[in-house]
């Protein structure tokens, strides 16, 4: 079964997993994001570009006063890709039990 | 979401066959398990300042009704305090766990905006406006003739169904359990405490109702911490 390598790489998934959690229609600004993950605003940047690219996140910029803002959300096509990939996981690994007959 | 058992994915993660060639590519097991405890990880970061919310609020009514309890004759049995007294620091412990319940508040789902504006903003909103609706009706019932052993019998109950009412309207917004615990036992506290007469009613607030708080916060930090593994 193939894994979407959009999402199959441990920082993008931890991206789209946290991203998955914000309900749907709502937005996180980027320092949030980046809290929650624990990770450098440069690797945030780098993961997020290409989660953008694939259609699976949008960028949102405002401003805060002066202080310019960025909100991040998963688009519907992140979220579906997000749900295919956890039910791939979860398929492949309830096949791997059959084999090894452990259920 | 399926859920396997923790045990259950790392034995499968050290069996498992690698989907690539590369060997340092992670099993299934190992996404999946990265996948799950990220999101208990971003749920409980959330919801983190939920029991200081409930701390806050319990010892606000704990201390409160009993400085009031504290104040009527027929009340403490230990210790009299003057009601000058009881009722500014009835009303400064109020004051201060509306500012410090905003800044707490506002922590939850901090960063996060959108389509929750609106009800965050009108369950906020619909605190003050009660507020305010429950006291001038016990204004409008003093001015027409309520004794103060009455109206202190009146305020504390207004009050305690008043929060009762809005914890059920927030656990039915945010699909939250501990809020519709808590706003079953405040209905319950605000309407059975006039029976126990005037003092005693404010000591029925203060056990009922300032006991659930804390018992709330103690519940939801064990949880949280549960959740963060």
């Amino acid at each position: 079964m193939e894994l979407d390598p959009v999402i199959h790489a441990a920082a993008r998934l931890r991206m789209t997993a946290t991203l998955a959690r914000i309900p749907v229609g709502d937005r996180i600004s980027f320092p949030r994001l980046q809290e929650l993950l624990d990770m450098t605003a440069g690797n945030l940047s780098t993961h997020l570009r290409k989660l953008e690219d694939a259609g699976y996140v949008e960028v949102y910029k405002t401003h805060s006063g002066r202080t310019p803002v960025t909100y991040l959300a998963l688009t519907t096509t992140g979220r579906r890709a997000f749900e295919d990939y956890t039910q791939a996981l979860t398929s492949l690994l309830d096949g791997q039990d059959g084999q090894d007959g452990q259920r | 979401m399926a859920e396997i058992p923790e045990a259950h994915a790392t034995a499968a993660a050290q069996n498992a066959p690698r989907i690539g060639s590369d060997p340092d590519e992670p099993t299934p097991a190992e996404m999946l398990a990265l996948l799950e405890s990220q999101q208990r990880r971003v749920d409980s970061a959330l919801l983190a300042p939920i029991p200081w919310l409930y701390g806050i609020w319990g010892t606000a009514w704990l201390v409160g009704f009993l400085v009031l309890w504290s104040a009527w004759p027929g009340g403490n049995p230990w210790f009299r305090i003057p009601g000058a007294v009881a009722g500014w620091t009835f009303a400064l412990l109020l004051a201060a766990s509306v500012v410090a319940s905003a800044i707490f508040g506002m922590r939850i789902n901090a960063g996060v905006r959108g389509a929750s504006d609106f009800p965050g903003a009108v369950y906020g909103i619909s605190w003050s406006l009660s507020g305010f609706a429950f006291a001038a009706l016990g204004i409008g019932l003093i001015s027409n003739g309520l004794s103060p052993e009455l109206a202190s019998v009146y305020f504390p109950s207004a009050y305690g169904l008043m929060a009762g009412t809005l914890y059920l309207g927030g656990a039915a917004l945010w699909r939250s359990r501990s809020q519709l615990v808590l706003g079953i036992v405040l209905l319950v506290v605000g309407s059975v405490a006039p029976f126990a007469g005037q003092p005693g009613n404010n000591l029925v607030l203060a056990i009922g109702g300032g006991g659930s708080f804390l018992v709330g916060a103690v519940v939801t930090a064990i949880g949280l911490r549960r959740a963060r593994g």
